[in-house]
C-alpha cells in the first residue's frame, strides 16, 4: 500500500527514518512549520527554517523517493513573543507562495491566550485573501475549548471549512469538527494524543469520511511509521481497504490538493530514487553506493 | 529591449500560454517601474504558478543563439520556469545600478530551491557580473548538487569571474560529487599545476579506499600531467572497468603522451577502446570528448 502522512517535523528525523518510511510505503509527507522545541530568539532563525522547510528537507526527502510538501506559519507557542511574532509574520508572505507549500500552519493555540488568537486571526486573513489551506493545531491542555474556538473564529473569519484541518483530534472533539465541515486529523503519537488501538475504533464507528491520520513525528519520542502502522491495524481489525486509503492517502490528497501544489501525476508514478544528486561530501550518504532507479519496495 | 530580453522573450513565447505571457507582459511593466525589491523576490516565487513544469528543451536553433548571444550557455538542461524566472531579473530598469546587487541578495536570501537554481543561473545575463563573485561561490559551497550545478555548469560566469581557490574548487568539488565537469565552461583553459596535483591527490585517496576514480577526474590534469600525472594514468589503464581505460587514454592525449598512444593502438582489440584511441590521436579531447563517457555513465 502507499500512504501519505500529512503532519511530521522531518527535520527532527534521520535518514534510517526515511529509509524506514519509503519502505513501508509512506510516498508523500507535509512538514507544517512549529517550534524546534525550545524558543527562537530572532526572526532570522525563522527565514533560516522556513528555508529549509522549501529547500533542504525537501532535497533530503527526494533522495529517498518520499515527496516533500509543507506549510508555512508562526506556531501556536511562540505566538505569545509578541515582538517577535510581529516580525514573523512580515515574513510570512515571504514564503508562504513558494512551490509545494500546500497549506498556511500549524497556527492556532497553545494556552489560549490573546497573543496566539491575534497571530491565529492574521494568519487566517493571510489564507483567505490567497485562497490557502490552512492547518490547524490544537491545544494539549484545554483542547475541546481550543478546539472550538479555533473553528469559531475561523467560521466568523469566513474561511470555507473545506479549507481547514483541524488535528491533533481526539474522541471527545471528533464530533465538533465534524459538524463544522472542517477535516478532522489524528494524530498518532505514542503516551499522548491518540494510540493506534483509538484510531481503530474511531474510523469503525464514524468511516473515513474527512478523516486524516498522521503521525506528528518530531524531536520527542514519536513514530515516523505511525499512519502505515495504522493502516495495517485497521486491516487486521477489519476496516474496509478502501476506507484505510481513505484515512491514510486519499483524504489528505483532497484536502490538501486543494492547493494546486501536488503534482497527482507524479505521486501516482512508481517512485524512483536517485540519490546521485546528492552525493556530496555533506549529502546523505558517507561513501556508500548511491541507489538509482531503485523503485521503493511497497 | 536588451538582447537578453529579447532572447527570452523568444524562448518564451514559443512555450507559455497566453494568460501566462500577458503576467509575464504586466510583471515586466511593473518591475521596469522600479517594483520593490521585496515584490521582485515576490514575482520570482510567483512564477511557479504561470510557467509549465518540465524542462526548456531548446531546440538546436536555439541553443545556437544561445551560444552566439552569450559564449559557453547551454539552456539544454534549463526549465521553462527558470528562463522565466531570468527574464524576470533582467526586467530591472537598472541591473547595472548600485541598487541591484543588494535587491538580487533579497531574492537570495529567501529563495527555495527552484528559484536558487534560477538565480545562479541568471549571474552570466548581468552586467558587472564582478559584483557577484562571493555569492556564486555560495552557490558553489550548497549541498544541493542540483544548485551547485546550475552555478558550475553550461555558464561562462566561473570563468569569467572566479578567482583561482575558487575556481580550483569548483572544479575539484565537482569531480568529488560527480557534477558533470566537461560542462564547466572554459575548464581547458583555466588548467593548472595546482589544479593536476588537487585531482592526482585525490586520485590517491580514492585508490587507498578502495574506491573507483571519477573518470572526469583525468580532466583536470592536461599539459601538466607531469610524471606523477603519467604515472597514474598508466595505472588506470591497467583497471577492468573499459571505460576507465578510455577515460585514461584522452587524458594521454591532452598530456600530449602521443608515443605512449601509438603503442596503446598497436595492441588493443577492443573496438571501444580503438574508436577513443582515434578520436585521442586526432586531437579529438577537448572537455566535450568526455561528454559521451558522462553520459554512460549514467
Amino acid at each position: 500500500m502507499r500512504f501519505f502522512d500529512p503532519h511530521i517535523h522531518m527535520t527532527s528525523r534521520t535518514t534510517d527514518d526515511y529509509e524506514a518510511m519509503a519502505r513501508a510505503g509512506i510516498r508523500a509527507v507535509i512538514e507544517p512549520a512549529f517550534w524546534l522545541g525550545q524558543p527562537r530568539t530572532s526572526a532570522g532563525s525563522f527565514v533560516d527554517y522556513f528555508s529549509s522547510l522549501v529547500g533542504w528537507e525537501r532535497f533530503r526527502a527526494a533522495q529517498f523517493g518520499i515527496a516533500h510538501y509543507c506549510a508555512i506559519g508562526l506556531n501556536a507557542k511562540e505566538a505569545n513573543n509578541e515582538p517577535l511574532a510581529r516580525e514573523v509574520l512580515e515574513l510570512l508572505p515571504r514564503f508562504a507562495f513558494k512551490e509545494g507549500v500546500v497549506a498556511i500552519g500549524e497556527i492556532g493555540f497553545d494556552e489560549i491566550t490573546a497573543a496566539e488568537e491575534q497571530a491565529y486571526c492574521a494568519q487566517l486573513e493571510v489564507a483567505r485573501e490567497n485562497d490557502m489551506v490552512v492547518m490547524v493545531h490544537s491545544p494539549h491542555r484545554d483542547k475541546k475549548t481550543g478546539i472550538r474556538r479555533s473553528l469559531a473564529i475561523a467560521e466568523e473569519m469566513r474561511i470555507p471549512m473545506s479549507k481547514l484541518i483541524i488535528d491533533h483530534n481526539n474522541e471527545e472533539t471528533i464530533d465538533d469538527v465534524l459538524a463544522s465541515g472542517a477535516w478532522a486529523a489524528f494524530s498518532i503519537y505514542p503516551h499522548t494524543k491518540m494510540g493506534t488501538e483509538r484510531m481503530v475504533e474511531i474510523v469503525l464507528r464514524y468511516g473515513g469520511e474527512r478523516l486524516l491520520v498522521d503521525s506528528s513525528a518530531d524531536w520527542g519520542v514519536s513514530d515516523p511509521l505511525a499512519v502505515p502502522r495504522t493502516a495495517q491495524r485497521m486491516l487486521e481489525r477489519g476496516v474496509a481497504p478502501a476506507v484505510v486509503e481513505l484515512t491514510t492517502w486519499k483524504n489528505a490528497l483532497d484536502a490538501y490538493g486543494q492547493s494546486g501544489q501536488i503534482d497527482f501525476e507524479a505521486l501516482a508514478r512508481s517512485p524512483v530514487i536517485d540519490q546521485r544528486s546528492l552525493w556530496n561530501d555533506n549529502s546523505v550518504l558517507r561513501g556508500q553506493e548511491p541507489r538509482v532507479d531503485q523503485p521503493v519496495p511497497n | 529591449m536588451t538582447p537578453t530580453k529579447t532572447r527570452f522573450d523568444e524562448m518564451l513565447e514559443r512555450r507559455l500560454r497566453p494568460e501566462a505571457l500577458e503576467w509575464l507582459r504586466r510583471s515586466d511593466r511593473e518591475i521596469d517601474a522600479g517594483a520593490s525589491a521585496m515584490r521582485l523576490a515576490s514575482l520570482l516565487s510567483q512564477a511557479s504558478r504561470h510557467a509549465p513544469r518540465g524542462l526548456l528543451e531548446p531546440t538546436a536553433e536555439e541553443k545556437q543563439q544561445a551560444a552566439d548571444g552569450l559564449p559557453g550557455w547551454n539552456p539544454e538542461r534549463w526549465t521553462t520556469l527558470e528562463a522565466l524566472r531570468v527574464r524576470l531579473l533582467v526586467a530591472h530598469p537598472d541591473p547595472a545600478g548600485d541598487a541591484f546587487p543588494e535587491a538580487l541578495e533579497e531574492c537570495f536570501r529567501y529563495a527555495d530551491q527552484g528559484e536558487l537554481q534560477a538565480l545562479y543561473r541568471a549571474l552570466a545575463h548581468l552586467p558587472g557580473g564582478e559584483r557577484f563573485a562571493w555569492r556564486a561561490g555560495e552557490g558553489c559551497r550548497t549541498n544541493l548538487k542540483t544548485v551547485f550545478e546550475a552555478t558550475a555548469c553550461d555558464t561562462p560566469y566561473p570563468a569569467h569571474f572566479f578567482d583561482e581557490v575558487a575556481w580550483r574548487q569548483l572544479v575539484i568539488k565537482a569531480v568529488f560529487i560527480e557534477a558533470p565537469l566537461w560542462r564547466v565552461y572554459g575548464l581547458d583553459r583555466r588548467l593548472s599545476p595546482e589544479m593536476a596535483r588537487m585531482a592526482l591527490d585525490l586520485a590517491d585517496e580514492r585508490r587507498s579506499a578502495g574506491r573507483p576514480i571519477p573518470h572526469e577526474l583525468w580532466l583536470c590534469l592536461g599539459v601538466h600531467a607531469g610524471d606523477r600525472g603519467l604515472a597514474a594514468l598508466e595505472h588506470e589503464l591497467g583497471v577492468p572497468d573499459p571505460r576507465a581505460r578510455r577515460a585514461a587514454v584522452l587524458a594521454l592525449a591532452r598530456a600530449g603522451a602521443t608515443d605512449r598512444l601509438r603503442d596503446l593502438a598497436e595492441k588493443e582489440t577492443d573496438p571501444d577502446a580503438l574508436r577513443s584511441l582515434a578520436d585521442a590521436r586526432a586531437g579529438r579531447c577537448d572537455q566535450t570528448a568526455f561528454a559521451a563517457l558522462a553520459a554512460e555513465g549514467s
